[in-house]
């Protein structure tokens, strides 16, 4: 199975085969791993070297190497192959995502409405701080999807619009 | 000394509630509902026959109606009397006690803004930028920088629906925005017979919208005579307003040295254990004696102060992507220890983060016998630190500490937003970054649940490439 690997900035191909071997960029490394703690820790040998790997958050890719928090993700070819097949958004629509989770405090636009960049469009409350979620672009609200005073979800898309000349 | 706990819905399965000799429900996760409910918590603490009432950080902490009821109902409130808290927490009142006193304070309006028309006049005459603040409470809450007029519009919405949600007003004032300072604050305590002490100041500089990251004392750029005046300034307002237990003094110190009075918070403060590691006292033991009438062991002259604390406040916040707030349940959990290391946390692994509260998950709090080893135990308490399952402040607490800025002491209140986010992934050595890459192949293979729950959970990678043969 090969899989690309993003990690601290870096991109390596590491593949591994049927008798758990593996070559990273193609290079057999000596290494050996333990799993310290199910399906979340590892101790990674490499030349003599003991490393613990940590794996911190799927969503967002974090793992921690030593203590060391790095943005770190592995794809399988098969992923990587099928997610080039997926339909990407035409250009100039927008969909606001809720940064976090929280209370939708206020709506300041309604559909239809064309909005000048950095305008308000919503204010979510999260942790007892307002935030102001603004547009990016001149813009049409095309879809608004929760209304004031509910509560969403962290990734929730909450105004959906449409790029305006 | 027994404790009675209070918790909400949201809590039910805390710490606190588990080690508490007993704990009683208090409705709702909504702080309305609950842990700002002076009747529910007034009544709590009657029923089951508490004789003192410690109101904590945040909630109704510097509540003067709370401090009020619990004296009324004939149970000692450790903290200020309701009247003092009434004179310093309306922040314009506390400001004119301050100028009375002789402390300085930045130019901007005593009494409370009516409007924004009004706000806009005063920040013409005062000169932009200004900060607008919530006069009913701190803590960063309905606080907002405005750079121009064109901002003073949705800075003042903002600020004050936050000031309304957190403190019941939605009441601002204005000053002058002090660029370039530094965020010092005293620690002071009083006692009930007329003695105020000073104990030391810690600069709180390292934050984000106003939101502490980082503490230390002694500070960076106070000197003995600095201190001295600070403290004296503190003393001075808290014999002012007749302060009683355990309370801070906030100032901001300009590049030049010179400094102003912003607020008093009449609280125990999050940050009180870098005070506790430099003077060895116990705070709050301090503030419960003094509730129950004692006199300060200690006068002014006798304080000491030995060595260099610092205090690093994770919170559930992904630093990474601007601080949002994070939640998820604690999958691993591994605290700090060691010589001059202490931790204050209520987290155990299988617990989820409520999203209803502060985000603030665990204090960990340094001491060395001078910065250097201060810095060194605090790098190295971060390495050691792990909390799986959600995003935290860690990578920005790793990246601070690491900064030749930070270690050589010159930072101000700007520090996070010319640091953060930094251009560049922390550097990993050439086989470490190998096996991360090898950790990340497994945490997907494990994520992805192809590795069998049972096995021999030791060679996951000949596993796994049995698995991959068998396909």
């Amino acid at each position: 199975m090969r899989y690309e690997v993003a990690i601290a900035g870096r991109t390596l191909r590491v593949d591994v085969d049927a008798s758990g071997r593996f070559l990273v960029d193609g290079v057999a490394v000596a290494a050996e791993t333990t799993e310290t703690v199910r399906g979340r820790q590892w101790l990674v040998r490499v030349g003599g070297r003991s490393h613990e790997v940590t794996l911190l958050t799927n969503e967002p890719a974090r793992l921690s190497v030593d203590g060391v928090e790095v943005v770190a993700a592995a794809v399988d070819e098969r992923s990587i192959a099928a997610s080039r097949g997926t339909r990407q958004h035409a250009s100039g629509r927008h969909e606001l995502r809720a940064p976090m989770p929280g209370l939708l405090r206020a709506v300041h636009v309604k559909e239809g409405d064309v909005v000048e960049r950095d305008a308000p469009l919503v204010t979510l409350e999260a942790m007892k701080m307002e935030n102001e979620l603004r547009a990016p672009a001149r813009a049409r609200v095309v879809k608004l999807s929760a209304s004031a005073g509910s509560k969403v979800e962290g990734g929730a898309v909450l105004v959906v619009l449409a790029e305006v000349e | 000394m027994g404790a009675v706990a209070v918790y909400s819905d949201a809590d039910r399965d805390a710490l606190h509630v588990r080690l508490a000799d007993e704990a009683y429900p208090l409705g709702a996760a909504s702080p309305r509902e609950s842990y700002l409910s002076i009747e529910k918590i007034g009544a709590i603490a009657r029923r089951s026959g508490c004789d003192a009432v410690h109101p904590g950080y945040g909630f109704l902490s510097e509540n003067a109606d709370f401090a009020d009821a619990v004296a009324a109902a004939g149970i000692a409130f450790i903290g200020p009397p309701g009247k003092v808290q009434r004179l310093l927490g309306e922040k314009t009142r506390a400001r004119r006690l301050a100028k009375e006193a002789g402390v300085p304070i930045a130019e901007g309006t005593s009494e409370p803004l009516r409007d924004v028309t009004e706000a806009r006049g005063v920040a013409a005459g005062v000169g932009y930028p200004v900060m607008l603040k919530a006069a009913g409470g701190g803590g960063g809450k309905g606080m907002r920088i405005v750079r121009s007029a064109a901002e003073l519009d949705a800075a003042w919405r903002m600020a004050t629906g936050e000031a309304a949600a957190a403190f019941g007003t939605p009441a601002l004032f204005l000053e002058r925005l002090i660029e370039g300072a530094r965020h010092v604050e005293v620690q002071l305590i009083a006692d009930q017979h007329g003695s105020v002490v000073w104990l030391g100041e810690r600069d709180c500089s390292i934050q984000r919208r106003h939101q502490k990251l980082i503490e230390e004392s002694p500070g960076p750029a106070v000197d003995d005579a600095l201190r001295a005046t600070l403290g004296g300034a503190a003393v001075l307002i808290a014999r002012k307003a007749g302060y009683v237990n355990a309370g801070t003094a906030e100032f901001l110190v300009d590049p030049r040295g010179e400094f102003f009075f912003l607020e008093v918070n009449t609280r125990l403060q999050v940050e009180h254990p870098v005070t506790e590691l430099v003077t060895g006292l116990d705070l709050v033991a301090l503030q419960f004696r003094v509730a129950a009438g004692e006199k300060l062991p200690f006068a002014q002259d006798q304080v000491r102060r030995v060595g260099s604390a610092m205090e690093l406040r994770l919170t559930a916040e992904d630093a990474r992507a601007g601080f949002v707030p994070s939640t998820g349940r604690i999958a691993l959990l591994r605290l700090p220890a060691g010589p001059g290391v202490r931790v204050d946390h209520a987290l155990f692994e299988g617990m989820t983060v409520p999203t209803e509260y502060d985000p603030l998950l665990a204090k960990i709090i340094v001491w060395g016998r001078d910065r250097a080893e201060a810095l060194a135990r605090a790098r190295r308490a971060v390495r050691e630190t792990i909390v799986a399952g959600l995003a935290t402040s860690l990578p920005f607490h790793a990246h601070a500490l690491a900064d030749p800025d930070f270690a050589e002491g010159r930072y101000d209140t700007g520090f996070v937003a010319a640091h953060w986010p930094p251009a560049d992934e922390p550097e990993l050595g050439e086989d470490a970054l190998i096996a991360g890459a090898l950790g990340a192949v497994l945490a997907r293979r494990a994520n992805a649940g192809r590795i069998a729950s049972d096995g021999d959970g030791l060679r996951p990678f000949a596993r796994a490439g049995r698995e991959d043969a068998l396909r």
